[in-house]
């Protein structure tokens, strides 16, 4: 029989001691501006903070007919819809080839990571002067050999794509560090079983891979699609938004609304805020009941 | 080695605590500090005022060197510790840092933004400078000064004063055949020039048109307006307005004298670069142009079928809300050093901004200057696009700027344009009533 211990007192209180700084900065940082931001979207408020008074429901009123609201929620969606797939199908596949650990292969890992931890801003800067129709180097390659004229940024309909690819571009050394490691844990008889079966490396890769790492893949989009709704600094940094709005996002909305504009309203700017927490509650509910679903069939099997 | 580790990872963890502390140290001092040695101030009271401004341009280094030789030879005991910023970070970190008592003692920015400040509360009325420091307000243009002034009380002392001019490239005018002398007078000049002197292959452009700014200008000439501030009303759909977009458009989208989507101060470089032939701003630009040897005429707005007009604009100093008795009394004493004969003819001289002292312009070498008489001629034909009215960065920003972006972009048809510009000011106009 073995003697069960129970824990003393003292050590729970000490884990708590532990867990206590951690604590403080989500409650500040995190739980206290999310009950706020409630709190805020039904108040008329600006950012000096003076003449505050109730609105109630004014300001949800005023974002149902707000035309850039509209604008915006389609780019965020655009961008959403386009970069995750993007973004974990490359992370994917270049996972696969990196997988083993071999030194090359912990080489190009390091390498594929490094734009993942570069400062944004700084990537936006040299992006946008590289892209730059009048100065930048891939506009003059491009002219060379006759495909003169392309303006990236400014042109309404290619900056979103080149802000997805940039973006991707950044993000995918991330996933792929994640894909990798669930890579690495998939059973290796597996495979040595399929080779015998006589499977192919596309089979090998969707019956064997892709489901035994289900699991992070799916993860890995609903982090993605968290992150890419709430995209701000990319498309600010080098577009601004522009040109005419068609890189514009729900969050630089926000941004704009409450500090940005006259009159400064952060009773507004909340108000949209809970509109882009609902979009993300919604569509991570839909996901995670996918997952579910995923799941149960794999332990059907 | 189980110590080694022990110790090592002890040290490392006192590195990251005290480096996290570090970066996490506050960064706002606010102290009274007394200046080291030099100056000697009778009251015995030493100041140190933290000033925010938003001079990037060229025209910053002078005010740098003002300012530090305000600081080094100065005898009221007041030392000047200034920030710059661009313009719109400055009016995204002010409003917050009012609402936070971090705001700076002293700012200087646009007068066109000072309404809606002085609508929230965060500038203190500072009509009394006159008297306190016996500076006569009688001396400058009375435009100017009414100018700094909302609901008639004086919020902002007057630092600069300047309309837009037409800025042209002597040399290159001269390549495309064109008089150097004589500038564009009317829009279909303008126009026609502007056509002449864009030689794709060189990657020249003839007049350069940044988005991300209004031309009222245009509008103003060919008798168009945007709104009344008097009367809250919206004068943006008129036929006049229509045919001003459609030649805009025209210009910037089939005969590209643009280059596209560029910035205020992209544009700025190109012509300092001497990359256009033409290109309206404010008198910032002399002082680069100098510098870069461009052969540069400036010239007024020119005109359409209604005349000729530019939008008047300036800078004033502002004292925002809270500040101490003190801090203002500092700052009223380095505005009326600001406004000497000296100062004021520095900075016109240096900067090609036009004189507004009435002592200063009967001085000779102000009267002689061919820049500042040019300038001086030019500025007479200055109007007030929405200074005073709290709606107007507003406006600006959702309406109108939209509005000349999407016809220089050519993304928006004028009619289209104009409708939804118009629109959109009907819902800002409404929701101020």
């Amino acid at each position: 029989m073995v003697k069960k211990k129970k824990a003393n007192i003292g050590t729970q209180r000490s884990a708590y001691l532990f867990i206590l700084p951690s604590a403080i900065i989500l409650a500040v940082f995190v739980f206290v501006p999310l009950i706020a931001s409630f709190i805020i979207s039904l108040l008329n408020i600006d950012v000096f903070m003076r003449n505050v008074s109730f609105a109630g429901l004014a300001n949800f009123k005023k974002l149902i007919t707000d035309t850039r609201a509209f604008n915006d929620t389609f780019n965020t969606i655009y961008f959403t819809v386009l970069e995750v797939p993007l973004q974990i199908i490359t992370a994917l596949i270049i996972s696969t080839f990196v997988a083993n650990n071999t030194r090359l292969n912990q080489i190009f890992r390091t390498i594929f990571y490094l734009p993942f931890i570069c400062s944004l801003t700084a990537i936006g800067i040299v992006f946008s002067m590289l892209l730059d129709p009048n100065m930048g180097w891939l506009p003059y390659l491009l002219n060379m050999v006759g495909l003169g004229g392309i303006a990236f940024l400014k042109d309404a309909y290619l900056a979103m794509p080149t802000l997805i690819v940039i973006s991707v571009w950044k993000n995918f050394g991330y996933t792929m560090t994640l894909l990798t490691a669930a890579i690495i844990d998939v059973p290796g008889y597996l495979y040595e079983a399929a080779e015998i079966d006589g499977a192919g490396y596309w089979k090998k890769f969707m019956k064997i891979t892709v489901p035994g790492i289900w699991p992070t893949i799916c993860f890995c989009i609903v982090t993605n699609i968290i992150a890419s709704l709430q995209t701000f600094d990319l498309p600010y940094i080098m577009t601004k938004g522009g040109p005419d709005f068609h890189t514009e996002t729900i969050v630089q909305y926000i941004y704009d609304r409450g500090f940005r504009t006259a009159p400064y309203s952060l009773g507004y700017a909340s108000a949209i805020s809970v509109y882009l927490f609902l979009i993300i509650a919604i569509i991570t509910f839909i996901f995670r009941k996918f997952i579910l679903n995923r799941r149960e069939e794999a332990n059907a099997w | 080695m189980k110590r080694l580790r022990k110790v090592t990872s002890v040290i490392l963890a006192g590195l990251l605590a005290a480096a996290m502390l570090t970066s996490c140290s506050g960064n706002k001092t606010s102290s009274t500090s007394s200046t080291s040695g030099g100056t000697s101030s009778d009251s015995g009271k030493n100041q140190t005022i933290t000033f925010w401004n938003v001079f990037t341009g060229s025209d910053g280094d002078i005010l740098r060197e003002i300012v530090s030789k305000y600081n080094s030879e100065n005898k009221d005991g007041v030392k000047i510790e200034m920030t710059i910023m661009p313009n719109d970070q400055f009016q995204q970190k002010l409003p917050a840092a009012i609402a936070t008592n971090t705001a700076p003692d002293m700012v200087l920015f646009g007068v066109e933004y000072m309404a809606s400040y002085v609508k929230s509360g965060s500038l203190e009325d500072i009509s009394d400078f006159w008297d306190t420091m016996g500076v006569d307000k009688s001396n400058f243009y009375d435009n100017v000064v009414k100018q700094c002034q909302v609901d008639g009380k004086q919020y902002g002392i007057p630092m600069q004063y300047n309309v837009s001019y037409l800025y042209w490239n002597k040399d290159l005018f001269k390549a495309a055949g064109l008089d150097p002398e004589s500038p564009p007078k009317t829009l279909d000049e303008l126009a026609s020039y502007a056509v002449k002197l864009t030689i794709p292959s060189k990657k020249q452009y003839g007049l350069l048109l940044p988005i991300g700014v209004t031309y009222p200008q245009f509008l103003w000439a060919n008798g168009g307006d945007v709104d009344d501030p008097s009367t809250n009303k919206n004068l943006l759909n008129s036929d006049a307005n229509l045919k001003t977009l459609e030649w805009m458009r025209d210009l910037a989208v089939n005969k590209k004298v643009t280059p596209k989507g560029i910035t205020g101060s992209e544009a700025d470089t190109m012509f300092q670069n001497g990359q256009a032939a033409m290109y309206m701003s404010g008198p910032w630009q002399i002082n680069g142009l100098r510098t870069q040897g461009i052969n540069f005429g400036v010239t007024s707005v020119p005109k359409g079928s209604a005349g000729a007009y530019s939008p008047a604009g300036g800078c004033a100093f502002e004292i925002p809300a809270g500040t101490s008795a003190e801090k203002k009394a500092a700052a009223y004493k380095f505005m009326k050093y600001w406004l000497s004969d000296e100062i004021l003819k520095t900075w016109s001289k240096k900067n090609g901004f036009p004189v507004w002292s009435k002592s200063l312009e009967q001085q000779d070498d102000i009267k002689n200057d061919a820049v500042l008489s040019a300038i001086t001629e030019a500025t007479k034909i200055g109007r007030s696009y929405n200074i005073g009215y709290s709606l107007a960065s507003q406006i600006d920003n959702d309406a109108i700027i939209p509005m000349f972006d999407s016809i220089i972009n050519g993304s928006a048809t004028p009619q289209h344009a104009l409708k939804q510009a118009s629109d959109k000011l009907d819902t800002i106009l409404s929701s101020a009533s």
